[in-house]
């Protein structure tokens, strides 16, 4: 650990504590001769007890006085976990109830669900480094990779805010993996991607992801939040309707999503419980080893340093107050 | 706690003194006053005027015989005074107070008995300043007493004590040590033996402070007043019986010592017994 003074000059002073071991604190009293008497060893250790602790008393006021910390610094650690990106559907329709309607009275809304159990999620996975990124019609960049856990709480609280209309799924994960882009560690990639429905993905970019998603493996799990009495991602179109993506566009992401040849689940979730499931099993599924970075903060020192100064006083304090005068003072001098 | 020295301390010898000068002391001259001491024929004693004759007539060979007396002669009186730091204790009494008051004592006692009185003062050599040549005069009495009451000792050692004892000259005189006594068993033994030719009275300075009244618990630091070195002393009651076990076995040391050279000594704590020290000099021996 490394230490800090916030007013070096006070090291100045420090030869003061020296001063304890040359001269002892209590009054020195005239005896005619003690030569003669041998040393006692509990006197003598007692004498260097009470000059150590003097010197331990100035040295420690000095060095509070000094403004003693701890430099703040990081350390790599090793545990498990991922770098997570969430990517959130912001569309309007996530503010609706699982079955398709505004909440009313005790009812969750799709998103608040999503939220309270990513929050869960989060808060559980100790070493990952999360950012948030949200889409709508375009996408938001809201978070960038983070370990500050209260920022990423924050950043999925900030979901409640009312969405758009739209539900741009290609270039909210084009954002994901540029997040993921800037990251140069090791550690295993996850795109969780947290929707209620899907959309057509442009030719041009899904050309686009492909080659980004070929240039490094990511591990993506989309959390579908499934409106009851919609298509699902595993529907098939019944004879007769027709089998493109406009028409069956969460049968048709899938589809895209499994093409890539990467490591891909999606969890098709109908309430809150499901939404709960599929992120129990993410988190189950995410436990790769990852080297991390713990800051440790700028520790202020100053209470410590003050603790032990008052420490070595109250035992020279101690000492003042079993000295005794072979001479009453009254009838010196 | 002062009491006013007397003044007079009749001190007495059980010597005879060999000086001339006549005195208060049993002398070896023999003259014409005093106690009968012997015979003698005129030829070896030649005072006509003390012509026995009974004892002549009674002389079959006719031989004229003279009567001899004591004569009482004077002795000189030297106050050896230690100065050395250790005398510099201020505990229940003042040390230095009360060799002053015994120096006055001494000097007016030796003065009524027509005694010449000398004080050297030493620690780790003669003070000349604080010391007064042999003298039967009054004159400068008050500026040594003056001299020594504000005098604060601060040398260390009493090895001037024996340098000093050289000095008082080789007729045997009372020699009065005044001193705490807090010396080496070398330097005790060479004083004393510097001072075999003279009737020694050594007067050991003590104080309760110093030994008997230690606190039983408690912490402290010491300063040796001769050395001037500081030690912390943890005291608690084990200890301090050790402490008292060793100023005692120094104090036994000192007393048999003394008393083979001679006297016993007096010994002075806290305050100076006066009628105490009169018997003790009375007695002589």
């Amino acid at each position: 650990m490394n230490f800090g003074l916030s007013t070096p000059m006070v090291l100045l002073l420090l030869p003061l504590a020296l001063l304890p071991l040359l001269r002892s604190a209590q009054v020195p009293q005239n005896f005619p001769s003690i030569e003669d008497i041998e040393t006692d060893p509990v006197s003598v250790a007692v004498d260097w007890v009470l000059r150590l602790a003097g010197a331990l008393a100035i040295t420690a006021l000095i060095l509070g006085i000094g403004g003693l910390h701890g430099l703040g610094r990081t350390i790599e650690k090793t545990g498990e976990g991922a770098h997570i990106v969430l990517l959130i559907d912001r569309s309007s329709s996530m503010d609706n109830t699982f079955a398709g309607r505004a909440p009313e009275g005790g009812e969750e809304s799709k998103s608040a669900a999503a939220r309270r159990l990513l929050k869960d999620f989060i808060l559980r996975r100790q070493h990952d480094l999360v950012g948030v990124a949200a889409f709508s019609t375009s996408p938001m960049h809201v978070l960038p990779m983070t370990e500050h856990k209260e920022a990423v709480l924050a950043a999925v609280d900030a979901m409640d805010r009312p969405g758009l209309a739209f539900t741009n799924v290609g270039r909210g994960l084009a954002l994901a993996l540029d997040m993921q882009e800037a990251d140069t560690s090791p550690a295993a990639r996850v795109v969780v991607l947290v929707s209620d429905g899907a959309a057509v993905i442009d030719r041009k970019v899904q050309d686009a992801l492909r080659t980004a998603f070929a240039r490094r493996p990511i591990n993506l799990y989309w959390l579908f939040l499934r409106t009851e009495g919609t298509p699902g991602i595993s529907s098939v179109p019944a004879p007769g309707e027709e089998d493109t993506p406009q028409a069956m566009p969460e049968r048709h992401l899938d589809r895209f999503f499994k093409s890539l040849g990467i490591s891909y689940r999606a969890f098709e979730a109908e309430n809150p419980e499901a939404v709960g499931h599929a992120i129990a099993e993410i988190s189950k599924l995410e436990r790769s080893p990852i080297t991390y970075t713990e800051r440790i903060p700028h520790e202020d020192l100053k209470g410590r340093a003050f603790a032990v100064a008052l420490v070595g006083l109250l035992i020279l304090l101690a000492a003042k107050l079993a000295e005794v005068r072979l001479v009453p003072a009254t009838e010196g001098a | 706690m002062t009491v006013a020295p007397p003044v007079d301390l009749p001190y007495q010898i059980i010597w005879r003194s060999r000086a001339l000068r006549q005195g208060a002391h049993r002398s070896t001259q023999s003259g014409a006053g005093g106690l009968f001491r012997d015979l003698a024929t005129l030829l070896e004693h030649r005072d006509p005027r003390r012509i026995d004759l009974r004892q002549t007539l009674r002389d079959p060979f006719g031989m004229l015989h003279v009567r001899r007396f004591e004569e009482r002669s004077q002795i000189g009186v030297t106050l050896l005074l230690d100065v050395s730091g250790s005398m510099g204790f201020h505990g229940a009494a003042r040390k230095m107070a009360l060799a002053a008051d015994l120096a006055q004592v001494f000097a007016a006692a030796a003065r009524r008995a027509g005694d010449t009185f000398a004080l050297y003062a030493a620690d780790d050599q003669v003070h000349d300043a604080l010391s007064v040549p042999p003298t039967r005069s009054r004159t400068g009495e008050e500026t040594m007493l003056a001299a020594l009451r504000a005098y604060v000792p601060k040398r260390k050692g009493a090895s001037g004590l024996v340098e000093a004892a050289g000095k008082i000259g080789r007729k045997r005189s009372l020699v009065v040590i005044v001193s705490d006594f807090l010396l080496s068993e070398v330097q005790l033994e060479a004083l004393f033996a510097a001072l075999s030719g003279h009737d020694v009275v050594p007067i050991r300075v003590a104080d309760t402070r110093e030994s008997a009244t230690l606190p039983s618990w408690g912490l402290f630091e010491l300063a040796d007043l001769e050395t001037g070195r500081r030690r912390l002393v943890v005291m608690r009651p084990a200890l301090k019986a050790e402490w008292q076990r060793r100023i005692e076995a120094r104090r036994a040391f000192f007393r048999s010592l003394a008393a083979r050279h001679g006297r016993e000594p007096f010994e002075i704590t806290d305050r100076i017994a006066w009628d105490r020290l009169g018997a003790h000099l009375a007695a002589g021996a």
